[in-house]
């Protein structure tokens, strides 16, 4: 494992600039990202970047910008700075699993489906294979609200494998596991790598920095951290 | 942009819509018990009525929107377009609109014996084609669910409020069937363009729905089953 590709730092201005052209084998790259959330400073010339067959944990202290970073990489927020180049298609597992409440899991995949290109047969049975392997009920006619919260996230993260995905981003995508599934877990990630996706996993725990090739460590931006102190 | 697209959405939302039981029975009981506590005085009752259906249909339509919005991020990061996702949701939401139109209708028009039931029926009818574009409007706009009741409630109460003839009345989305529901009781009241402009109201309305769930999707939407690259060179500080 090599680590320490640590970015957020403190004082630099980066400001649009051109994107980055992708490397070989490199599936996403990002750089000079800064976000702010009205006047907290969140992010401040972040930077990630994954292969092909490689998973990156990103870690760091609360606030640090980790969930936000992750959803600019996927497109679903517009930074303030930076750029954002990424090669394949993204699945994203947010943190809270954005599921429909009372609709259960083959209607989860039915509304995908079409989004992917897939039939709502294929997209039910590539689906419920995915399920399977994850130890997820198949069949299971219950509502999301009514399932486990660890069942809730293995569908959530079923739903961001659908497709043809090539970049897996994965916001804490264990809570609510056991422990059964948390090992399980990494096995896939394991397996993933090894069909060549790009993984960026979201953690806080330090057990789970020895399972990736590369740790990318965010902190609180300084300008952030001060005005904090100040108030 | 295909017809699954659509339709699969709009089956969704059904089948959540239709497992809110409980939300269903108020959203049709609405309508009804407002018309029925104000049906002693004809004019008012419709007008009573047709705010209720407005708040019911609209209402409705909010919730379908706010519930959908995280999903709605990751549908569109699979790969659907916003406008699928919005114009699936209106299908259903309008048809669930036009049932309770119907119902509603006929209660009227055997409750208040109009002059012109046409236009009583049109008035409703128009009612449910507007209340859906507003509630997905409001819905798409509002942060959270309390914002959006509130803003539905303004809108909607000042228009209960308002004579069909003041000009700010004229403003607001439901003038159209207000005028053809008054209309319908006294052929006196000049309908005029209230149907074009409703329905230029509701077309907007849907627009600007369009248009906020669109700027809510940074990205464009990735096409089915190919690699795309991706990039974004982002607003500058």
């Amino acid at each position: 494992m090599s680590s320490g590709a640590a970015s957020n730092r403190a004082g630099a201005t980066s400001v649009g600039g051109s994107c980055r052209a992708l490397d070989g084998d490199e599936l996403l790259a990002a750089s000079g990202i800064g976000k702010r959330f009205g006047r907290k400073l969140v992010l401040e010339d972040a930077a990630l970047s994954a292969k092909s067959g490689e998973a990156v944990a990103i870690v760091g202290e609360n606030g640090a910008g980790k969930s936000t970073l992750l959803r600019i990489c996927a497109g679903l927020v517009r930074p303030d700075c930076g750029t954002v180049s990424a090669r394949g298609r993204i699945g994203y597992c947010p943190q809270e699993p954005g599921l429909f409440d009372l609709l259960n899991a083959d209607e989860h995949l039915a509304l995908f489906a079409p989004a992917l290109g897939l039939s709502r047969a294929d997209g039910v049975r590539e689906g419920r294979r995915l399920l399977k392997e994850l130890a997820f009920p198949v069949g299971d006619s219950t509502q999301a609200r009514r399932l486990s919260g660890g069942a809730r996230q293995k569908l959530n993260l079923a739903l961001a494998l659908l497709g043809d995905v090539r970049i897996l981003m994965l916001d804490e995508p264990f809570q609510g596991f056991d422990h059964g599934a948390y090992v399980s877990f990494w096995e896939h990630v394991a397996r993933w790598r090894a069909e060549g996706l790009a993984v960026v996993i979201i953690t806080h725990l330090l057990a789970d920095t020895t399972l990736v090739d590369r740790l990318v460590e965010l902190s609180i931006p300084q300008q952030d951290r001060t005005e904090g102190e100040r108030r | 942009m295909s017809r699954g697209r659509i339709l699969v959405p709009a089956e969704m939302t059904g089948r959540e819509l239709a497992r809110r039981r409980a939300a269903l029975g108020l959203l049709t009981a609405l309508p009804l018990t407002f018309y029925a506590s104000s049906a002693h005085h004809s004019n008012h009752a419709l007008v009573t009525g047709e705010i209720a259906m407005a708040f019911s249909i609209a209402g409705a339509s909010i919730f379908a929107a706010l519930t959908a919005r995280p999903v709605d991020e990751r549908l569109v990061l699979a790969g659907y377009r916003p406008r699928e996702l919005l114009l699936g949701r209106l299908a259903l939401l309008e048809l669930f609109g036009l049932g309770v139109a119907a119902l509603f209708s006929a209660v009227m028009v055997f409750g208040t014996g109009p002059s012109d039931w046409w236009a009583l029926v049109a008035g409703v009818v128009l009612v449910a084609l507007t209340s859906v574009p507003f509630g997905l409007a409001v819905g798409a706009l509002a942060p959270h669910e309390l914002e959006g009741v509130l803003m539905l409630i303004l809108v909607v109460g000042i228009q209960l409020s308002l004579e069909s003839t003041q000009t700010i009345a004229k403003l607001l989305p439901f003038w159209g069937p207000q005028r053809l529901l008054e209309h319908s009781i006294d052929p006196t009241v000049a309908v005029g363009a209230a149907v074009p402009v409703d329905l230029g109201y509701a077309l907007a309305l849907l627009v600007a729905s369009a248009y906020i769930m669109r700027r809510r999707a940074p990205i464009p939407s990735q096409p089915p089953l190919t690699q795309v690259d991706r990039e974004h060179p982002t607003a500058s500080a």
